[in-house]
């Protein structure tokens, strides 16, 4: 029983983890319609510059924690501004090639500045400590991580449902004519919510860099996965995208023990049935009328 | 328009294709012959991409199918070029059937995600069976295809003509064939499928059809890659081919009949030609592609003034609402 | 719009210019150390009389070595240390073989058996290479294999340790001088069992090699009396091992061997660490787990891990002493086994067209007079099985340490000299 429990939380973590990583990608999905290709990449480079301030500038994890996916959310408005907006009307598959080759660059860029070899995040010694759960030890990091995930999902829905830029937002998503008939500056609503999606995958770099460690192609790893996780959650659903990446996890962690012969189909089987059964993903908003 | 000056083109393109091993170098023959397998497999997915308005983002699975096919009926079975060939074609087809009954009822970004599932469960099954396919180490000394008892494919030129002739066959069997009334359904579905429901349509047929011929040829190309290289990995059947060749059809031109074919080149002699003078070929490739979705989103076919029209007028949908 | 077309110009300026700059410190490094050397070339002619005896009037002839690695992807890094141990080689001969200069053109292996296949040709039709050495993914030398024997070509594996290689997919124009994974299971399931103990649980990557790695590695080890209490297969790339590390917990095995590689060990050692199984199951496994390379990221959690290998940093023979300092004056960092097993492959091309005097004319006969050649390398004596053309060498075991707040592997002592049995 305890080593169930155990696992459920390996789970759970991991799911938590992924959540964070997908959350931004599934915000810019949902209200831009960009399948951004190069999420994943952010998150790569969020990770890189948290080692680059880790290791040049104050030994502080907290600090990197908060400037690294800020930084990340100023490039992130810089190829919104210079990339993006000049292929808005090309339509998604050029997109997808952009996005792509955005991917490409990233980690070519990312090669040449730090180097092929694995590294690794140091965490504060507090962090790095251990507690007891189920009669076994648990990593308190870990622990910390599912925290900062549920807070990182609990501030999305109250952005989008409470305030007014949530309003404009779903709006947005609804019907982009409308709000731009309304007087907001869609271009701006845009720009904001790519640097958001930055700023989230910048986040989850940084999270996952004393978990998962960094090295060039880290991101393509992480790519697919979080692809499955949109698709699984729904497009455009914050909720669905946290119910999704939960399952995800503890179906994965179960698989390992349960199946471990079949740990190369459990994800994309999962992923098949469901769309196969609720082609719109667990949550996903059927919009109609544009077909 | 009239017939002769419409086939034209692809017959002299043809015959300078068969000049090539007289004027090159076995270098540049191996490469053509690359490029030209490519080519198939391209074509074979601008059928659904192009011409029918699926993106689909596991085509490697058919390359991947049809090479392992073909390679273990000629371990095990028979090296006979028309047993392998028609082994991997058939093979692929099969394949493509069930994979094409589910993918096709859906559409847009959740084709595109459904056909990689599907992708990469085919991958975990090759890499998981390893006594069958050689796991991730692949399969290697797979025989060249047998002609006759005693004419055996084996040199650099001998398969470049088998790969021409295939290639010949396939581009000029899809030009009628997308010409056809049927094409014309195809191209009716990607611009409003509603509409070809409403006027009578069975479209979730005619996108497996389309499904078919696609995951068909694109194991014919599997099969001509086992051939050419002896070898098949598990890479063959990763998502990452599937994203190449998906690149290939939209740098060359989508629904274009020479689109494919030269964004084959292209992305081949790209790679080619940067692989050996940079490490850094991927930061190359990224701002090749970048360059092209912002100076040519119409691919290479669209430069032409000739061809405009045509490319101009297919716009691939990938929005989920669809 | 404009000013936009503009701005990317200018970035594409800039990135082209960028990569030129990268590729011009990486592809053109052979000349640039060859010409650097040149003042030195005549200082050097009383020590090296042998080397250049014969130089005067082939001077301007070359022998082309082909190099296919890894400059790119996962295995970016093993690919560079290779390099780099050749070309240390190469520069203490002057880039100087049989009388002839040595040209080594490097091409990308991609990770990918059809790139490399493609490559291949172009180094053999193209660049008309004397030999053949590289390739770090097993998965590559498999798909070289039938070419390289048709179109026989000399070739030197550098690295690649499938089994098959020298077994059932052996060539008379194929040799290894790395290791293979019944070199690296068996030392430690031999060494194992009377050292560390008695009930172990096995965990290896899920590839091909890893899965070769730990079946040499049971067999030695129960063939001595041990038990296997489990197994485990992660795949290969595995973000997560906590699902698996609780698994192994549970079983209380005695001791773990595990067989991971670059970021994947560096993750599974760290998990080892925050999942508490540090210090309380003893870790073993293949010398990749606690690398020179890997050390660095994984920190103090590596701590006690034992491993064997054919080489370590901490070696004291004097061979290893004097590669090492030179290693890093020249490159200011660490070599790694990678850097070793350049070192050695190029100083065995170079021996062997040494024995040749540089005539390159018949195939076979540059391919046997690897049979031939012996020495001794920084990792101890060296030689090549004339039958199964593989390595005959010494595995050691390491032990990781803590010196001065850091990690250090200790030797421990050497199990002794593995010769594949050939199947």
């Amino acid at each position: 029983m305890d080593v169930i429990g155990i696992q459920l939380v390996n789970g759970l973590s991991y799911g938590l983890l992924l959540f964070m990583i997908t959350s931004g990608l599934s915000l810019i999905f949902g209200i831009m319609g960009v399948l951004n290709l190069a999420h994943a990449s952010l998150y790569m480079v969020g990770a890189y510059l948290a080692l680059a301030i880790t290791h040049y500038t104050i030994q502080n994890f907290l600090l990197a924690l908060i400037v690294a996916p800020l930084l990340v959310g100023l490039i992130s408005v810089l190829l919104e501004v210079f990339l993006l907006r000049p292929t808005y009307h090309l339509g998604h598959l050029s997109q997808v090639l952009l996005t792509f080759g955005l991917a490409y660059v990233i980690h070519d860029i990312v090669r040449w500045m730090w180097g092929a070899d694995v590294q690794w995040l140091p965490l504060p010694d507090w962090l790095g400590g251990a507690v007891e759960l189920f009669g076994q030890t648990f990593p308190l990091y870990r622990l910390v991580v599912m925290g900062i995930g549920f807070g990182v999902a609990a501030a999305m829905w109250i952005l989008q449902e409470k305030t007014r830029w949530g309003a404009i937002v779903r709006a947005g998503l609804s019907n982009k004519e409308m709000v731009g008939g309304l007087g907001i500056n869609i271009k701006l609503v845009f720009t904001v919510v790519f640097a958001v999606g930055g700023f989230l995958a910048g986040f989850g770099g940084v999270a996952a860099g004393p978990i998962l460690g960094l090295f060039p192609g880290m991101e393509f790893e992480i790519l697919i996965l979080s692809l499955v996780i949109l698709v699984v959650g729904g497009l455009g659903s914050i909720l669905g995208t946290l119910i999704a990446s939960l399952i995800i996890g503890v179906v994965d962690t179960f698989g390992k023990v349960l199946f471990p012969q079949l740990s190369l189909f459990i994800i994309f089987g999962l992923m098949a049935v469901v769309l196969i059964v609720k082609p719109t993903g667990l949550l996903g908003k059927q919009v109609h009328g544009n077909g | 328009m009239d017939k002769g000056i419409r086939w034209f083109p692809y017959f002299v393109l043809l015959a300078a294709l068969c000049l090539i091993p007289l004027l090159f170098s076995s270098y540049v023959l191996g490469i053509a012959s690359e490029i030209l397998i490519f080519s198939i497999f391209a074509l074979s997915l601008n059928v659904l991409v192009g011409y029918t308005g699926l993106v689909s983002l596991g085509h490697a699975a058919f390359f991947g199918v049809g090479a392992y096919a073909s390679s273990l009926i000629a371990l095990h079975f028979s090296d006979h070029l028309m047993i392998t060939l028609a082994g991997g074609f058939i093979i692929a087809v099969i394949v493509s059937a069930v994979i094409g009954f589910f993918c096709t009822r859906v559409s847009g970004f959740y084709f595109l995600m459904l056909t990689l599932a599907f992708s990469q469960m085919i991958y975990g099954l090759v890499y998981r069976w390893g006594s069958l396919t050689g796991g991730d180490n692949g399969l290697s000394g797979i025989p060249k295809p047998r002609l006759l008892p005693s004419f055996r494919i084996d040199s650099g030129v001998s398969v470049y003509f088998l790969i021409l002739i295939v290639f010949g066959v396939v581009l000029l069997g899809l030009n009628i064939v997308l010409r056809s009334p049927f094409g014309q359904i195809l191209s009716g579905i990607r611009e409003n499928e509603v509409r070809m429901k409403a006027m009578g349509y069975n479209t979730t047929l005619y996108k497996i059809y389309s499904f078919l011929i696609a995951g068909g040829l694109g194991g014919v190309a599997g099969s001509m890659y086992s051939y050419f290289n002896g070898f098949v990995s598990p890479k063959d059947v990763y998502w990452t081919l599937s994203g190449e060749v998906l690149i290939m059809v939209l740098v060359g031109g989508v629904a274009t009949l020479i689109g494919p074919v030269l964004g084959a080149a292209f992305i081949v002699i790209l790679k080619t030609v940067v692989g050996s003078y940079t490490d850094l070929w991927m930061l190359i490739l990224g701002i090749v592609f970048i360059l092209f979705v912002i100076f040519i989103p119409k691919g290479i076919a669209g430069i032409g003034s000739l061809r405009k029209k045509r490319a101009a007028g297919a716009s691939v949908p990938l929005n989920a609402e669809n | 719009m404009k000013k936009h077309k503009l701005l990317y110009f200018l970035l594409l300026a800039i990135m082209v210019f960028i990569s030129a700059c990268g590729q011009g410190t990486q592809k053109t490094a052979s000349n640039e150390a060859a010409s650097s050397d040149k003042p030195k070339e005549t200082a050097q002619q009383s020590e090296q009389p042998k080397n250049n005896g014969d130089a005067g009037n082939k001077a301007q002839e070359t022998v082309k070595i082909g190099a296919i690695l890894p400059y790119s992807g996962v295995y970016a890094s093993l690919g560079e240390n290779l390099t780099k141990g050749m070309e240390l080689y190469f520069e203490s001969v002057n880039w100087q073989a049989g009388g002839k200069k040595i040209e080594l053109i490097k091409e990308d292996e991609e990770n990918d058996p059809q790139a490399s296949l493609r490559k291949f040709r172009k180094l053999v039709d193209q660049d008309k290479i004397d030999i053949l050495t590289g390739t770090v993914s097993t998965a590559v030398a498999y798909a070289l294999r039938d070419e390289v024997n048709s179109k026989q070509v000399p070739y030197l594996v550098a690295h690649a340790g499938g089994d098959d290689l020298t077994r059932s997919k052996r060539s008379d124009y194929i040799w290894r001088s790395s290791f293979n994974s019944w070199q690296i299971g068996t030392s430690m399931g031999q060494y194992a069992y009377g050292h560390i103990a008695k009930k172990v649980y096995l965990a290896a990557a899920d590839y091909a090699f890893g899965k070769e790695v730990s079946k040499a590695f049971k067999k030695a080890f129960t063939d001595a009396g041990g038990e296997i209490v489990g197994e485990v297969y992660p795949p290969l790339g595995s973000n997560d091992y906590a699902s698996y590390l609780t698994q192994i917990k549970s079983a209380k095995p005695e001791a773990v061997y595990s067989f991971f590689a670059g970021s994947d060990a560096v993750r599974f050692v760290k998990q080892y660490e925050q999942y508490g199984l540090k210090g309380k199951i003893t870790l073993i496994g293949s010398g990749w787990l606690n690398a020179e390379d890997i050390r660095p990221a994984t920190g103090n959690s590596g701590e006690g891990v034992v491993s064997t290998m054919f080489w370590d940093y901490g070696m004291q023979t004097p061979e290893n002493k004097a590669f090492v300092d030179a290693y890093e004056k020249k490159y200011n960092s660490r070599p790694s086994i990678e850097s070793v097993e350049g070192y050695d492959a190029a100083r065995m091309i170079v021996e062997v067209f040494n024995n040749l005097k540089g005539d390159t004319s018949d195939k076979k006969k540059v391919s046997d007079e690897f049979g031939k050649v012996s020495f001794a390398s920084p990792r101890g004596p060296l030689k090549l099985d004339p039958e199964t053309h593989h390595v005959i060498q010494n595995l050691h075991v390491f032990k990781t340490v803590i010196k001065d707040g850091k990690t250090e592997n200790e030797f421990v002592e050497t199990v002794g000299e593995f010769k594949d049995p050939g199947k």
